[in-house]
């Protein structure tokens, strides 16, 4: 029984976007409470820095208030930790607890497609969450529209950025504990490390060059970079460490965790 | 003879030192229902997954598998395409509901939205649960579960249907609904892959059963053939600690074939007269005699014993 042609089974984009639908299916099913955060949490900070913490610092930085320098860098944590905490612990329950993704692989999608498909949907909600952010910060007068729309599209790419990193790390996790190192190891020092609180050029020569190894910074400065409508070309570099990044680890994530999946 | 639909060569699937599958060769007729049959740890599972991609095939000499054509290893896209997939554990969306669990499934294969909606409609209908398109997973029986799962295994109008253990666990009027459903697809063209560990359920649903132990197949047969060719056509069950050395006489017990655990003592004959007779000298004691069945097949082809892995 030899068919020759081969079947018609749903092209690459096709397969991609199945795994997209199911988790944007997932995401709006508890709209509310998944959507409404993202707004609360900028508010939150905002508020704290607002009513405080803003009294005390009146240096501008970068040329910008105190807390046109904070929102413009929130928008970028939003997105990370978004993507951060989708493609460890989400990721994880999916694949060790749920067994979502045994599921998935019975239909025509390979894990391959499987995994780059869980780093788009995290590039979604990067765009999504920095959008949000960028609606609070847009609502306050902080930013000026049209400019910061450019925003939510860097977040996209920050987005995928933690995702094919936390991938990695999913890849190499046993037990759900372990993610604690990640987050309090990685993820936390990179909110102090990478421009969002205060400008690199603050830090001690002999730390800034480790800020500039890290991701966060690269996404922070091109969102500043957006959002106040100053480009230069150093802007390139940035833009290329991202997708290098997103590139390399990317290869090393999927061909982890591709084990994981099909053994 | 129908045309073949599967053919596995010598194939082989070690995970680390544990060998789960060992130079394992067989083949599945198109429209046939291929029951396998076997401990746990028997190899089954990985068997059935090897099929679809989803364990990878160890690269030894001669090992090949193909399914209608189709190379796993290459195709495995196509191959599922033509597939559907009942694994033994549930897993469903548990944070969406029958619905869109069903939805979700048909953007996997492409489906239009409106040929989507009719097809859940239909399956829906088919297993029996267009009452509950709107429930919550967790509200729904594990009979509801298992069927959902093979509804949205039937998506795609599947050539082959692979189900691992489709029924343990589930009430007999369940069951029965299941296995009336295989057979109504089977009639229809749809080949079928499942293992169990029930054998009236492999006797009720199986053309061909492979019985597996320890990776490898060791009986391979229709049921009637299994039974005809591998076991005594009588049993005598006794139970109770019962000395079969002083009912019987010697010229007799040579007729016989005696299996014992602690509690019951098992004597296999062709001949039920002379198992009769032998319930005459048993005083007191319980007995039943039957007609051997596919356990007894199954229990002398893999032995009493557990081995390290049950």
């Amino acid at each position: 029984m030899k068919s020759s042609k081969p079947y018609p089974y749903p092209p690459l984009a096709r397969r991609l976007f199945g795994v997209w639908f199911r988790h944007t299916r997932v995401y709006t099913k508890n709209i509310f409470s998944n959507g409404l955060p993202p707004f609360l949490e900028p508010l939150l900070f905002l508020a704290g820095v607002g009513l405080g913490l803003g009294k005390y610092i009146t240096q501008s930085m970068e040329g910008l208030t105190y807390i046109e320098f904070l929102g413009t860098g929130l928008i970028m944590t939003a997105a990370m930790f978004t993507a951060s905490f989708e493609c460890t612990f989400g990721t994880f329950i999916r694949m060790e607890f749920e067994k979502v993704y045994d599921g998935m692989l019975a239909a025509p999608i390979t894990a391959n497609n499987l995994i780059i498909g869980e780093i788009i949907w995290a590039g979604t909600k990067g765009f999504f969450f920095s959008f949000a952010v960028l609606c609070v910060l847009t609502c306050f007068g902080i930013i000026t529209l049209p400019r910061g729309l450019l925003a939510p599209f860097v977040g996209f790419f920050t987005g995928m950025m933690f995702s094919v990193m936390a991938l990695l790390v999913t890849s190499f996790v046993r037990t759900i504990n372990h993610f604690n190192f990640y987050f309090s190891g990685f993820i936390s020092p990179m909110f102090f490390f990478s421009g969002v609180v205060f400008p690199v050029s603050n830090l001690p020569a002999y730390v800034r060059p480790f800020a500039e190894v890290i991701p966060l910074t690269h996404s922070v400065r091109l969102t500043r970079a957006v959002c106040a409508g100053q480009y230069n070309w150093f802007l390139l570099l940035d833009m290329l460490y991202i997708i290098v990044f997103i590139l390399v680890i990317g290869f090393f994530a999927v061909n982890r965790l591709k084990k994981r999946l099909v053994y | 003879m129908s045309p073949v639909a599967i053919t596995v060569k010598n194939t082989s699937k070690c995970f680390g030192k544990v060998k789960a599958v060992t130079n394992l060769s067989f083949e599945v007729e198109a429209d046939n229902c291929f029951g396998f049959l076997g401990p746990n740890g028997a190899g089954k599972t990985t068997m059935m997954k090897m099929l679809y991609g989803k364990c990878t095939i160890d690269n030894t000499d001669g090992a090949s598998i193909d399914v209608f054509g189709y190379n796993p290893v290459k195709d495995e896209l196509a191959i599922k395409y033509l597939s559907g997939v009942v694994p033994q554990e549930n897993n469903l969306d548990e944070e969406l509901d029958v619905i869109s669990n069903l939805m979700v499934y048909s953007r996997f294969y492409a489906l239009p939205r409106k040929a989507a909606t009719s097809r859940i409609d239909y399956l829906l209908g088919f297993m029996e649960l267009s009452d509950k398109r709107s429930s919550r997973i967790r509200e729904l029986s594990g009979g509801m579960q298992r069927r959902l799962v093979i509804a949205r295994a039937l998506m795609n109008n599947p050539k082959l249907l692979i189900l691992d253990e489709p029924t343990t666990g589930l009430d007999p009027q369940v069951r029965h609904l299941i296995w009336d459903k295989l057979r109504q697809l089977k009639r229809h063209g749809t080949t079928i892959l499942l293992t169990t560990h029930y054998m009236e359920e492999a006797f009720a649903l199986c053309d061909t059963i492979l019985i597996m132990d320890k990776g490898a197949g060791i009986l391979r047969g229709s049921p009637a053939e299994l039974l005809t060719q591998n076991i005594e056509k009588h049993v005598l069950e006794i139970t109770g600690s019962h000395s079969l050395e002083t009912t019987a006489d010697g010229a007799m017990l040579q007729k016989l074939r005696i299996d014992r655990t602690q509690e019951t003592t098992r004597v296999y004959c062709d001949d039920d007269q002379l198992l009769r007779s032998l319930t005459g000298r048993l005083e007191g004691a319980h007995y039943f005699l039957r007609q051997s069945n596919l356990e007894d097949v199954f229990l002398k082809a893999t032995g009493r014993a557990l081995n390290e892995k049950q």
